[in-house]
């Protein structure tokens, strides 16, 4: 553990660089005019992105540390999840530019925004301290609801700002007096320090309270990575906003939920079995209550999205079953299910940004995001319309889509647990209905007549060869990873090697 | 030999996409050659394959992604050289077929080549993570041909088959997973599984109840194959799929894709899961019988010629089911010959009723107001007469027509077998309900007096009798001398049942 805070400075790099470039926009904001900094600002916050991504790179191959006094770790997790949350911020950026969702007078907002959720993204990942990990999941908190409201004219973008604050808020709330709760029958905020406080109780019977605090801070990370039962903001939230914030909604904090969760799981919760398989705190069956939790997610997104006229409810709804699916590699909890946890969240990156920018370019041309305005859009904009199927059958898990893949593992990872077999079961099954109401877009874009009777036929979209180049790099490689992916599963087994020795 | 054959339909796709769309001829003949090359490997292996070999032959194999120990894995052996042939012709002949496709001619010859080239490598693949790949990827093509192809119904139809095969799927894609983790080597080659079958014994806990685990697995994939045979009761997508699939489609769909369930109950469920199977199979043989008398009845009652054919297949994949379940050289072997016969006779009767609704634009045999849909045709176009004739004797297994022999050694096999007696004279029925339905739609339609309407219907140009000619003459040909085929399957036939002697 390294206590000065000079020599932590080394491995804070990413994030210094981060707030770097931000502070660079600030003052490019401030000093030159709007017209001249809007672009200018969108490269630095790209720059600064990549910049970090290189930063994480370099500091990669290195043995685990914990810095700072102990409040955040530097290991293969850290690491992962910084690229991820620094090309979520990428991603973000890009779905914005040229998007007339964003107004031209708050895109400098906008880029700051963005980076400094990332920030906060980048601290929920790497933190090992509960009051690190409040200030990172509150600096995403409060940015986004900022982020959600960007359009101060628009009333749905302020009613979705107004919901996910008042969850958030209630939400936050509930985490902090868990954080209370552990303080106070631990004495200690840190996690290596709980772990330890923990072991010396007898965790046999572990106390009442301590259940509720988990259940309580596991409540809090739910509303972050939208899990039943704190998932109710995410459609609304998800349908008011501009699209192009939902694109960085649905990917980035969720990918940092999921690292808190791992981190605090794993080094907090959970005690090694005999048999190598990870059981947490015996006695307190949170194995079962978890893995309850993930077959009621799935189920609630997958069949409300079934009703859904709008397709960005729709793939709300969707992102919920997504998380429903993710959770399965937390129940778990061994080498495979971490493994899956973080190959799936690759791959859903991919297929869920491609998704929503070819849904927020139809929403720009056709002014409304309903299943009825994908109509005929595969023959009048056949790339548009090849690369939707793309996402879609690959959110699906369909085989030579990479989302095949990413679900192959998360199931394999609890069929491997004994008693879970069920788990699996529920979890296919709701990768059928899933079928169902992705297939609706793909029915709209291909099989239906561009034009019949009662509708007037809809005109192609012009799409600019930025918006093209982009989505190809995204359905490639969706693609791609469905049968070539050895090389990231490799990265994520790496990742996750300290966490679990 | 075998990669080219599956991945040259590829290449095709790819060079059909890359042509440009006003040029419709260069598309067809792209299609017509990429589909020949592997006709003319298939005569190729027909020549080559080694008949008294019962192993695999002309193996392919190579590491895929060692993580998971899954191999690029190609072979053939008695049970799928056969369905491998059958494939390579049929999908050359659907090309002809697909002449008169005339709208999104690009895309649909691009699908057939995809469809192609899936159909391919489930025949060919021998490890079970590459068979799935294959299996599953023919649905995308599937869907959109029938979906975008299709009659008046297609959207509804290529849902429901989607859906349908896709509830198939995953449950065999948990049984793939659970092999994979309860097989002691972590394996997901077929042979080695089936020379070790690892399951017996074993058992699995689902909610809290111990079950055998090679029963388990036995059903899960039993079920996947059922949907696709189809099984009753899993059958209803079939007439749906049909009716509404354009003529060609249909031609693959009842030729190649209907086998590929019982062909899959041949290679996975009797040699990995032998104890299972012997458990099931009185349950498969009644099955059997029940599709024999189900199909042959429910055909009697349609008016529509294309739902009759669909139905008719229902009832002959019943005679495929009941000689397998019998484990005698007679029933098997007669079942795997079925498998060819029922595919070259019902590619006839599905490109003579597409022939026939080409040019009436209809399929009645009673019009829905209660009218002739047809009657006495048989005086204006005499040679299409002549040919339906030798496929509907072919298909209620008239002597001297391939129908017979592999009906015929299916009763044989299944009479031998004290415990199948009665299922086997009740299931005999269907011969006499299969020759009372045909025989009243061949009167309906061809004889009695002629319906004015028609009396100036052309008849079938060359193009079409050069479809129909390689198939009449193989029906002839496997009708009187069956040996080529018998030949290629016996000794691998042979040593299946050497497990369950």
């Amino acid at each position: 553990m390294i206590q000065n805070a000079v020599e932590s400075l080394k491995w804070f790099a990413p994030e210094a660089i981060l707030v770097a470039f931000l502070v660079l926009i600030f003052i490019t904001d401030a000093f030159l005019p709007k017209a001249r900094s809007t672009s200018l600002s969108f490269m630095l916050g790209c720059l600064g992105l990549v910049a970090s991504i290189a930063a994480t790179l370099k500091l990669m191959p290195l043995a685990p540390t914990l810095y700072f006094s102990g409040v955040v770790a530097h290991d293969g997790l850290s690491s992962f999840f910084r690229i991820l949350a620094f090309s979520a911020g990428i991603l973000g950026l890009y779905a914005a530019y040229g998007s007339k969702e964003v107004e031209d007078k708050y895109r400098n907002e906008y880029t700051i925004l963005i980076l400094c959720t990332v920030f906060g993204m980048s601290l929920m990942a790497i933190s090992t301290n509960l009051i690190m990990l409040y200030i990172g999941i509150e600096t995403v908190s409060i940015v986004s609801f900022a982020l959600a409201g960007l359009n101060r004219e628009s009333l749905r973008s302020n009613e979705a700002s107004l919901k996910y604050l008042i969850y958030g808020a209630l939400s936050s709330g509930l985490m902090i007096y868990g954080f209370s709760l552990i303080y106070g029958v631990t004495g200690s905020l840190q996690y290596d320090l709980i772990r330890t406080a923990f072991m010396a109780m007898s965790l046999a019977e572990p106390p009442a309270i301590l259940q509720l605090a988990i259940l309580m801070v596991f409540g809090g990370l739910a509303f972050k990575i939208s899990a039943f039962p704190m998932h109710f903001w995410t459609p609304d939230v998800y349908e008011g906003s501009p699209t192009p914030v939902v694109t960085f909604f649905s990917v980035g904090p969720k990918a940092a939920g999921m690292a808190a969760l791992i981190r605090i799981f794993l080094s907090v919760f959970a005690v090694k079995g005999a048999d190598m398989t990870w059981t947490v705190m015996p006695g307190s069956n949170l194995v079962l209550g978890l893995s309850v939790i993930s077959a009621l997610t799935m189920f609630v997104g997958n069949f409300s999205a079934v009703a859904q006229v709008s397709v960005k409810r729709l793939l709300a709804y969707s992102s919920i079953a997504h998380v429903g699916y993710l959770l399965m590699g937390l129940v778990a909890l061994n080498e495979k299910g971490l493994v899956a946890i973080l190959f799936y969240l690759v791959v859903y990156y991919l297929m869920n940004v491609g998704a929503f920018v070819v849904t927020g370019l139809v929403i720009e041309a056709r002014g409304s995001d309903d299943v009825e305005s994908f109509r005929g859009l595969g023959w009048s904009n056949p790339f548009l319309g090849v690369c939707m199927a793309v996402f879609l059958f690959s959110l699906t898990g369909i085989p030579i889509f990479s989302g095949f893949i990413g679900k192959f593992l998360l199931f394999g990872s609890v069929v491997d647990v004994p008693g879970l077999l069920w788990l699996a079961i529920w979890g296919v099954l709701n990768s059928v209905v899933s079928l169902y109401y992705y297939l609706r877009i793909v029915k709209a874009m291909w099989l239906d007549k561009p034009a019949t009777a009662s509708s007037q036929a809809l005109p192609a979209l012009t799409v600019s060869s930025y918006h093209l180049v982009g989505l190809f790099l995204l359905a490639v490689p969706t693609l791609v990873l469905g049968v070539f992916f050895s090389p990231v599963l490799r990265l994520a087994k790496a990742s996750v090697a300290a966490l679990l020795s | 030999m075998l990669s080219l054959m599956t991945f040259i339909p590829l290449i095709g796709m790819v060079v059909v996409l890359c042509l440009p769309k006003d040029k419709p001829q260069w598309i067809r003949l792209a299609s017509v050659v990429t589909t020949f090359i592997p006709l003319a490997l298939a005569v190729k292996l027909f020549m080559e394959f080694d008949r008294t070999n019962p192993g695999i032959q002309f193996t392919e194999r190579m590491m895929w992604i060692p993580m998971f120990n899954i191999e690029y894995y190609m072979g053939v052996d008695g049970l799928s050289v056969g369905m491998v042939i059958l494939t390579a012709l049929l999908s050359f002949l659907c090309i002809f077929a697909s002449w008169t496709i005339d709208y999104g001619v690009k895309g649909y010859f691009a699908m057939f080549l995809f469809l192609e080239a899936g159909m391919m490598g489930v025949f060919c693949a021998l490890d079970f993570f590459l068979f799935f790949m294959f299996w599953e990827v023919m649905l995308l093509p599937m869907y959109f041909l029938i979906g975008i192809w299709g009659g008046k119904n297609k959207v509804y139809a290529a849902i429901k088959f989607f859906l349908y095969t896709l509830f198939g799927s995953v449950l065999m894609l948990l049984v793939m997973v659970g092999m994979y983790y309860y097989s002691d080597t972590h394996t997901f080659d077929l042979i080695k599984l089936a020379a070790t079958h690892p399951f017996a014994g074993k058992t699995i806990t689902l909610f809290g109840t111990a079950f055998a685990m090679d029963k388990i697995f036995w059903l899960g994939l039993f079920i996947g194959f059922a949907i696709k045979v189809p099984v009753w009761p899993f059958h209803t997508w079939l007439p749906w799929a049909h009716v509404e699939a354009p003529t060609a489609v249909s031609v693959i769909l009842a030729g190649v894709l209907l086998k590929m369930g019982t062909y899959g109950i041949l290679r996975m469920n009797f040699p990995i899961l032998p104890e299972a199977t012997m458990w099931a199979a009185n349950a498969m043989a009644l099955l059997g019988v029940i599709n024999i008398l189900y199909g042959a009845f429910c055909a009697m009652a349609q008016t529509d010629l294309k739902k009759l054919v669909a139905y008719s297949s229902v009832s002959h994949m019943g005679y495929v089911m009941l000689g397998m379940s019998t484990f005698t050289v007679a029933g098997v072997n007669g079942a795997v010959l079925q498998m060819v016969n029922h595919g070259l006779s019902t590619a006839m009767m599905f490109l003579l009723v597409g022939v026939i609704y080409e040019r009436a634009h209809h399929r009645w045999i009673v019009k829905p107001d209660g009218s002739r849909g047809f009657g006495g045709i048989a005086a204006v176009v005499p040679v299409f007469t002549g040919v339906s004739a030798i496929a509907l004797f072919a298909s209620l297994g008239l002597p001297g027509l391939n129908g017979f022999i592999s009906e015929a050694m299916v009763f044989m096999g299944a009479f031998s077998v004290p415990r199948l007696q009665t299922l086997t004279v009740i299931g005999a029925l269907g011969i006499v309900l299969g020759a009372a339905y045909l025989l009243w739609m061949f009167m309906r339609v061809y004889l009695g007096p002629l319906n004015e309407e028609y009396k100036d219907m052309p008849d079938m140009n060359w193009r079409e009798r050069l479809t129909l000619a390689p198939l009449i003459a193989l029906v002839i040909l496997l009708g009187v001398y069956p040996m080529p085929v018998l030949d290629l399957m016996s000794a691998t036939v042979a040593k299946l049942l050497t497990i369950f002697a």
